[in-house]
């Protein structure tokens, strides 16, 4: 009866830690704590992820979100990682017309972890967050958050 | 010996492929008594498309924002909310009831807010899912704490908790019902403050939806099949026609960046223009305000 047991333990492991592995995101307590770094703007939502180690210079780590956004507003984009890849990772705004490679900005170009983004078009907008080039030999999580700063007056 | 150990593992095996499988999100009606169809869709493209719509606090914020005093007449009686019968009307009913509590957070009215509380509870327990509400919590912050911030932040997480939950147990129906309640709610609230105080702010906050409601479109069309679906979505068809004389250019023009403190501001050079008339807006202010006050009185 012990084997049997040992058995199915191995065998879970096998069938559900990969799973869990995937979808393991920074925790809530993170995401939380990089919402209050907005200030007085009003958190809308947050982009939360996990990004794997890169293994060859070609791959493109990373998750891309789509994003509503309104005309006229002033949104705030704040990234956060652990402490360990502090300079290791990017948020990047971009859209149809502006792609990744070419961004309305970054975390990297605006060379600070926040920046705000006064909305000139309604329309679908992406957030990306993903190592930057050369950097990510090691696994880390990593957040996004967008906020609301206020109507351009 | 050897048949129990693989008895065991079958077991194993049938438990972890149970919501394992993302391949296709198949829809079954969610009513025992309405029309059950079949719909397939890629879950990777529903989710896309759901999740890039607006949190139910932002158009709340924005109006708020304007200084437009605080009037509860506008938003979803917590009574009518306890109509709301079949889950086609209780999705809607959460979006519009999260976009009200969005309302209620940004202008800090802690009375309300309780009540509306237990109205979204209702509905969470309701469509099962409750445990992504956390009541609670929430009541104890609402009318004990001054941490506003807190409150948003969890009121906003939790909608989006439970929107996630629905699609992820193939419910992607309710999501999109969801994110509509949502967005008419608060094209509602925002066509209610026109009509109180017309501004030319405000009115492009409802022109300016046009790219907007062909996104939504999108969503909504997938569901047509379903039941009750097809009347809506007449109705949200109706009302983008009229958005067709509503223009939205795109003119070029050089960024400018400003650093404020330890914040860079991006303001892009390339901008819109939209052109509408009076009637136009009239027009668009009135479907929006027909559709929702005929969907909370199904």
């Amino acid at each position: 009866m012990k084997k049997i047991a040992i058995l199915i333990a191995i065998t879970s492991l096998f069938i559900f830690a990969p799973q869990e592995e995937t979808k393991a995101q920074c925790k809530q307590q993170r995401v939380y704590k990089c919402a209050r770094q907005g200030g007085n703007a009003i958190y809308l939502r947050d982009f939360n992820t996990k990004l794997r180690a890169v293994r060859s210079s070609r791959s493109i780590n990373g998750t891309k979100w789509p994003v509503v956004l309104n005309r006229g507003t002033r949104y705030r984009f704040i990234l956060c990682t652990p402490i360990k890849s502090r300079n290791d990772v990017k948020l990047t705004l971009f859209d149809s017309r502006h792609p990744e490679t070419k961004p309305w900005n970054s975390t990297e170009k605006s060379n600070t972890d926040k920046f705000d983004f006064i909305c000139k078009r309604s329309g679908v907008y992406y957030v990306s967050i993903r190592f930057k080039p050369g950097k990510g030999r090691s696994k880390t999580c990593a957040v996004g958050i967008l906020s609301f700063v206020g109507k351009n007056q | 010996m050897v048949k129990k150990i693989f008895f065991l593992l079958s077991i194993i095996a049938i438990f972890s492929s149970c919501g394992g499988d993302d391949s296709s999100d198949v829809i079954d009606g969610p009513d025992a008594n309405e029309e059950i169809n079949r719909v397939e869709i890629d879950p990777e493209k529903i989710n896309a498309l759901i999740e890039m719509f607006p949190s139910p606090i932002e158009m709340a914020a924005t109006i708020e924002d304007l200084k437009v005093p605080y009037s509860k007449k506008n938003l979803v009686p917590t009574e009518t909310a306890g109509d709301f019968d079949a889950n086609f009307e209780k999705a809607l009913g959460l979006g519009m009831l999260s976009a009200d509590l969005g309302y209620l957070n940004v202008y800090k009215r802690k009375n309300a807010i309780v009540e509306y509380l237990t109205s979204i509870k209702r509905i969470a327990d309701a469509l099962d899912v409750d445990q992504f509400f956390d009541f609670q919590t929430l009541k104890r912050l609402a009318t004990n704490s001054t941490d506003m911030q807190k409150l948003m932040y969890l009121s906003v997480t939790s909608y989006h908790d439970m929107d996630a939950h629905l699609r992820e147990t193939r419910r992607s129906d309710l999501s999109a019902l969801m994110i509509t309640g949502v967005w008419l709610e608060g094209q509602y609230l925002a066509a209610k403050v026109n009509q109180f105080k017309s501004d030319k702010k405000t009115e492009e906050i409802i022109v300016g939806q046009k790219d907007i409601l062909k996104e939504l479109l999108e969503v909504l069309d997938m569901f047509n099949e379903k039941a009750r679906f097809d009347g809506m979505n007449k109705q949200f068809h109706e009302l983008a026609t009229l958005y067709d004389n509503v223009k939205i250019e795109i003119i070029d023009g050089e960024d400018e960046i400003i650093k404020e403190g330890d914040i860079t501001l991006l303001i892009p050079g390339e901008h819109t223009t939209i052109e509408y008339t009076q009637e136009d807006l009239d027009k668009i202010s009135n479907k929006i305000i027909k559709i929702r006050n005929n969907l909370i009185s199904l």
